[in-house]
């Protein structure tokens, strides 16, 4: 498997000399879905910047399908690396939807019809097709994030880095989203994202950093939220499922591991009950109730 | 949100919508230009009647001309009032050693019948296109780069900061603040426009990064489809033509 990002050793200081990011140690192959959480501030957004060359690192310490970030001329650069910020507002800069999305391509120097073909393909991968000519201030939030999603897709990078690509948005375009985010991984993009919406978290991702200025967590999304300590340390929350079958382990249920989703843990529901005799058991005993209080106390932040 | 569109009728059907948006721009600048030199009252009404049926061929609703052309109006009627009291000429009163002069009123009426039919004549060239059309069409009469950066972020962004602004407005007042003109309600309005100022350079720096981060180097680069027609020669022509006349006809008759 080719290695697509690999960070090493990266260190990086505001300009008034406040550490943002420490020895940041990041290996991410070709295709995987990766997520990267952490506490408000923790360097996410500043991270991002470096792994496309707007913020310049050191020599050697991106490097981007084997080659050095520093290296690589522009058009090159935002091939291979796209990403996606969290206010759409800040992305699309230009007076139409057609000139955001066009505008990576034109400055790659596609020519002119290269660059419509894949404005019309960037809009109606994300569901706006037709949207051309309208100017983004007329735009609803959600629509403005899909449009900022196009801007970048447009580009056909290979590598993908979404800022909070959930946050603000109501649960129908959020599970469009999501939807979006997994189909561009199954055709081989890679995806990074930044995000604290833990009960998607675990869609989106077979792989999560925890960032807190250094990486101080990594794993499957099981691994990091069965981890409480690391949880409470860095602010986070394990998806709600998640929780409520601890709960129910508590009160005998049987299972090894724990489901992250709904559907996991229909699917893991259906396995325990065909696999007993037709029914699952449940029962109180003296410390249940101990247990449950000291498993919620555990994920709990007050 | 109800915002001050300049360009809300563009989509409407006019001869002079459909008016090719680089022809378009370079007629009206001539025609603005022929106008403002017009030396007497006369040819001057003559060129706001002009602008004024080019302005019922645009389709344009009265409101949108007249309501601008107020503002417009407050700012030249002090000239009505300075002007005679400044301008020698004939007397037609005079209070002790001030004199009122035939002459300050002609000028007065002059310039501001100029200026009347100028702001008109640019209120239907940017009324009858889409703004994001006209900054296109300067983009390809060579206007600079920086300019045309200038007017695309300004189009783009005033509406972002009109939200932003109004956010803050109604976050104060739902804690109890009503402006007044005193001290203390300058001091808060000072404090939201400081405000709006540093979260715009906040913006500017995001917005810079993810331009970078889409390739920008520094020049503009879009991609403009416009198509001269025969149409569009035959108006721009006789455009020019009648701006042209205003100042040569008696040469001509």
């Amino acid at each position: 498997m080719k290695e697509a990002i690999r960070v090493k050793e990266l260190t990086y200081s505001y300009p008034d000399g406040t550490p943002a990011l420490e020895d940041i140690d990041i290996t991410i192959n070709e295709g995987e879905k990766i997520v990267i959480v952490g506490p408000n501030g923790a360097g996410k957004t500043t991270l991002f910047l470096h792994l496309n060359g707007t913020l310049k690192s050191q020599d050697n310490t991106v490097m981007i399908f084997g080659k050095n970030l520093g290296d690589m001329k522009v058009e090159e650069r935002i091939k291979e690396v796209g990403i996606v910020f969290q206010d759409p507002d800040d992305q699309l800069f230009m007076p139409t939807i057609f000139d955001d999305v066009a505008f990576g391509p034109i400055n790659m120097g596609l020519d002119e019809e290269e660059v419509k073909n894949r404005v019309k393909k960037a809009l109606s991968r994300v569901g706006l097709e037709g949207f051309e000519d309208r100017v983004p201030h007329n735009l609803s939030y959600g629509q403005k994030k899909r449009a900022a999603l196009a801007a970048v897709l447009s580009m056909e990078p290979r590598i993908l880095i979404l800022d909070e690509p959930t946050a603000n948005l109501d649960p129908k375009s959020r599970a469009d989203l999501i939807q979006v985010i997994n189909d561009l991984n199954k055709d081989g993009i890679t995806t990074v994202i930044a995000m604290h919406d833990v009960n998607a978290l675990p869609l989106l991702s077979d792989r999560v950093y925890v960032l807190n200025r250094k990486i101080v967590g990594e794993g499957n999304p099981r691994e990091i939220f069965s981890n409480s300590e690391l949880l409470k340390m860095t602010h986070l929350e394990a998806p709600d499922v998640f929780k409520m079958f601890k709960v129910l382990t508590c009160f005998g249920y049987d299972c090894d591991t724990l489901p992250m989703s709904i559907d996991e843990a229909v699917e893991f529901l259906t396995r325990t009950i065909e696999s007993g005799s037709g029914h699952i058991h449940l029962h109180l005993h003296e410390h249940t109730h101990e247990e449950v209080r000291k498993f919620l106390h555990s994920y709990n932040h007050h | 949100m109800d915002y001050p569109e300049i360009d809300k009728y563009a989509s409407i059907d006019s001869p002079i919508h459909n008016f090719d948006p680089r022809a378009k721009i370079i007629t009206f600048m001539v025609m603005i230009f022929s106008f403002v030199f017009l030396d007497t009252i006369t040819k001057a009404l003559v060129g706001l009647g002009i602008a004024s049926l080019i302005y019922i061929i645009a389709k344009l609703p009265k409101a949108f001309v007249i309501h601008r052309l107020k503002v417009v109006f407050l700012f030249l009627f002090p000239l009505l009032i300075i002007m005679p009291l400044s301008v020698d000429g004939q007397a037609i009163a005079q209070y002790h050693s001030i004199t009122i002069t035939l002459e300050g009123f002609q000028y007065s009426f002059l310039v501001i019948i100029r200026a009347l039919s100028a702001v008109t004549l640019a209120l239907i060239m940017l009324g009858t296109t889409r703004f994001d059309i006209t900054i296109k069409a300067l983009y390809m009469l060579k206007v600079p780069g920086t300019l045309i950066q200038m007017l695309m972020f300004t189009y783009r962004y005033i509406f972002v900061i009109i939200d932003e602004f109004q956010r803050m407005w109604k976050a104060m007042e739902s804690k109890g603040f009503k402006l007044k003109a005193n001290r203390y309600g300058l001091s808060v309005l000072g404090n939201m426009i400081g405000m709006l100022i540093i979260k715009s350079y906040d913006r500017a720096q995001r917005v810079y990064h993810s331009m970078i981060s889409k390739g920008y180097t520094g020049n503009p680069r879009t991609i403009v489809n416009f198509e001269l027609r025969t149409k569009d020669y035959a108006i721009a022509l006789s455009m020019i033509l009648i701006a042209l006349l205003m100042h040569t006809y008696h040469l001509v008759l």
